[in-house]
């Protein structure tokens, strides 16, 4: 209570000193909740390429494989499944030049995978897909928010963009299912079957090429398995292999993804983290200014304090409580603002998939414990000087 | 057995170059229940030697006992404990905490003393009521005068039942008329509750109302005489 009453015996200079902390707490937040969604992505790629080996066609040449390569592939020793992946842009024509997200993307889905991927989806409202299923989607949860779409509405698909040509097509899809939202990549995911990702193939292939190709013989890639539980570097082995039995086909080793990604997301969280603790440090600094004046403006009541029995350790505790306090409220008030303006933006965003933040609950304990830490570091120097003052000399200090 | 012995208690400090004997061999004794004014002329080492006994400075030389026991070369944390277990101190800006109300602030003491006391409050009250300031109990320090602010210092230095108190100059910040008054208060708290004070005083009134008065001059004592009440 004494502690309240002390920063509100100085509102001008305690309110300044808390609104440092804010600024840097909002920072950390908001910077960390960016951080955050950006990390789920990267660890969504992660977990995914540390469980398959996406194989494509030599480097220099277009994504078009024939579908008879799976089966070369299904030779190579180590390998347990492998399948022909389709993906489409759900926006043609959509002008990005910088994206912050996984843009919305049309999606091959053959149920016979499901078990051999990381990724373990969950219907939120309807059914999935079956083998036989035609003229069905499954929607991620922030598609069908985005279109508005229900199980049984009807979906037109890819969007036919506002200047399509006269030639453009796309096609009715039944929404059958909508997915739990996963925080990541299958949110922005619309799945349908490999026949129908075969006739969307089709519609994408150019004018001039498109009647002599058989889309039903020929993927753009194709996703290769191990056993379940095979390791990262059993996985660079089988692609070394299929590399050298399968001609005409480019697999990745699953460790140079996994590499690649984690490097993005360290360099991310650095960025931001580095940004953040910037506003801190000049929160901090004013902190210590506070205390030091609070201190030296308490020069008798710690004399007082010292007098009527107060240990050293005493008088260190009291101060840095009120560096902690002022710390604190900061630290919450800042967190509190963070959520809030992050969550404002998530959902004007969410209308154009552009959900920028995640604030888990591992960034709230970062925040609120970076803030008392910094508020109990900063009001250190001011406590030991207080703790230390000569009783006597304080005593006659005239302020 | 004394409540307060000196035993030739020197204090000496450096001021630039030139040693200042603040105080120098001082000898006294000074019972339990006494009422002490210390006088001399600014300078004459009252006040160190009030600190010396009030465990706030360490003599150079000598020894303080306080209930026959030597606290002079303790350690700091039990010196606090000392202060906080038997000595009160008033002093001539009263000292109060602006943050903490009236009740709160004679009660501090009781927030820094190892043994707590359970009726603490109660004893708060009741010395508020001796002081007569019941009635501001929830008053913060800016709402009182100068003499009701040293009557919460008066209840504050009592609060721990010590069996000392040390006032330096405690009526030097307030009026002839307030002056007198806490005279009378600090007499009367000093045969009601039986504790000891020594007072550091100008306030030839306040002396006059003593047991005994000690002069000092030059860090020396040079007086040291009973002062006779009329019945």
């Amino acid at each position: 209570m004494e502690i309240l009453r002390n920063l509100a015996r100085r509102k001008l200079r305690s309110t300044l000193t808390i609104l440092g902390i804010v600024i840097g707490i909002f920072a950390l937040t908001t910077m960390g909740a960016m951080s955050e969604h950006f990390n789920v992505l990267f660890n969504f790629a992660e977990e995914w390429y540390s469980s398959s080996i996406p194989v494509g066609s030599p480097d220099g040449q277009a994504p078009l494989l024939p579908l008879s390569k799976i089966g070369e592939i299904q030779k190579v020793d180590g390998v347990a499944a492998a399948f022909p992946g389709y993906s489409f842009g759900m926006k043609p024509g959509e002008v990005t030049t910088v994206s912050f997200g996984i843009p919305d993307t049309i999606v091959a889905y053959d149920p016979r995978e499901a078990p051999y991927q990381a990724f373990k989806r969950s219907i939120a409202q309807g059914k999935d897909l079956t083998a036989t299923s035609r003229g069905e989607v499954v929607l991620g949860t922030s598609v069908a928010n985005e279109f508005k779409k229900r199980v049984g509405d009807r979906i037109d698909m890819p969007v036919r963009p506002r200047d399509a040509r006269p030639n453009f097509v796309n096609h009715s899809f039944t929404v059958v299912g909508i997915l739990n939202s996963a925080g990541t990549a299958p949110d922005s995911f619309a799945y349908i079957s490999v026949a129908d990702a075969q006739m969307l193939f089709k519609d994408v292939l150019p004018v001039a090429v498109r009647g002599s190709i058989d889309t039903t013989t020929v993927t753009e890639g194709i996703t290769v398995y191990g056993k379940p539980g095979t390791s990262v570097a059993d996985l660079d082995h089988i692609a070394d292999q299929i590399n050298q039995q399968v001609p005409e086909v480019k697999a990745i080793r699953p460790s140079d993804l996994v590499r690649s990604y984690r490097s993005g997301g360290a360099t991310f969280t650095a960025i931001t983290t580095a940004a953040a603790v910037l506003a801190l440090v000049i929160g901090g600094l004013s902190v210590v200014n506070t205390m030091i004046m609070a201190v030296i403006e308490r020069y008798r009541e710690i004399g007082l304090k010292k007098a009527v029995g107060a240990h050293t350790v005493r008088v260190l505790r009291e101060y840095l409580m009120e560096a902690t306090l002022i710390g604190f409220l900061g630290g919450a008030i800042g967190y509190v603002l963070g959520v809030l303006l992050t969550n404002l933006l998530n959902v004007a965003g969410r209308s154009s998939n552009l959900e920028l933040f995640l604030v888990t609950p591992k960034l709230t304990a970062i925040a609120l414990a970076f803030a008392l830490a910094l508020g109990a570091v900063a009001g250190l120097i001011p406590a030991f000087r207080a703790a230390r003052l000569d009783p006597v000399l304080a005593l006659r200090t005239t302020n | 057995m004394a409540s307060i012995e000196l035993v030739d208690l020197t204090k000496h400090y450096r001021q630039g170059k030139t040693v200042v004997r603040a105080v120098e061999g001082v000898s006294l004794e000074i019972g339990a229940g006494e009422f002490v004014s210390v006088v001399g002329r600014s300078g004459s080492g009252k006040t160190t030697m009030l600190d010396l006994i009030g465990l706030l400075l360490r003599p150079t030389s000598g020894t303080v006992l306080i209930d026959g026991q030597d606290v002079g070369r303790l350690g700091d944390d039990r010196r606090a404990d000392v202060r906080s277990q038997r000595i009160g101190f008033i002093f001539q800006e009263f000292n109060l905490l602006p943050a903490l109300n009236v009740v709160e602030n004679v009660m501090l003491p009781l927030r820094y003393a190892k043994a707590r006391t359970k009726d603490g409050r109660t004893r708060t009250l009741e010395l508020l009521e001796s002081v007569g300031l019941e009635d501001r109990a929830r008053h913060r320090p800016d709402e009182l005068s100068g003499g009701q602010q040293q009557r919460v210092a008066i209840a504050r230095a009592l609060v721990n039942r010590p069996t000392v108190v040390l006032g330096d100059e405690p009526t030097g910040s307030v009026d002839t008329q307030t002056s007198k008054e806490l005279v009378g208060l600090m007499r009367w708290l000093n045969r009601e509750e039986g504790v000891t004070f020594v007072i550091v005083t100008h306030d030839l009134e306040l002396a006059g109302h003593a047991d005994r008065v000690i002069r000092l001059s030059d860090g020396r004592v040079v007086g040291d005489e009973p002062i006779r009440h009329a019945a």
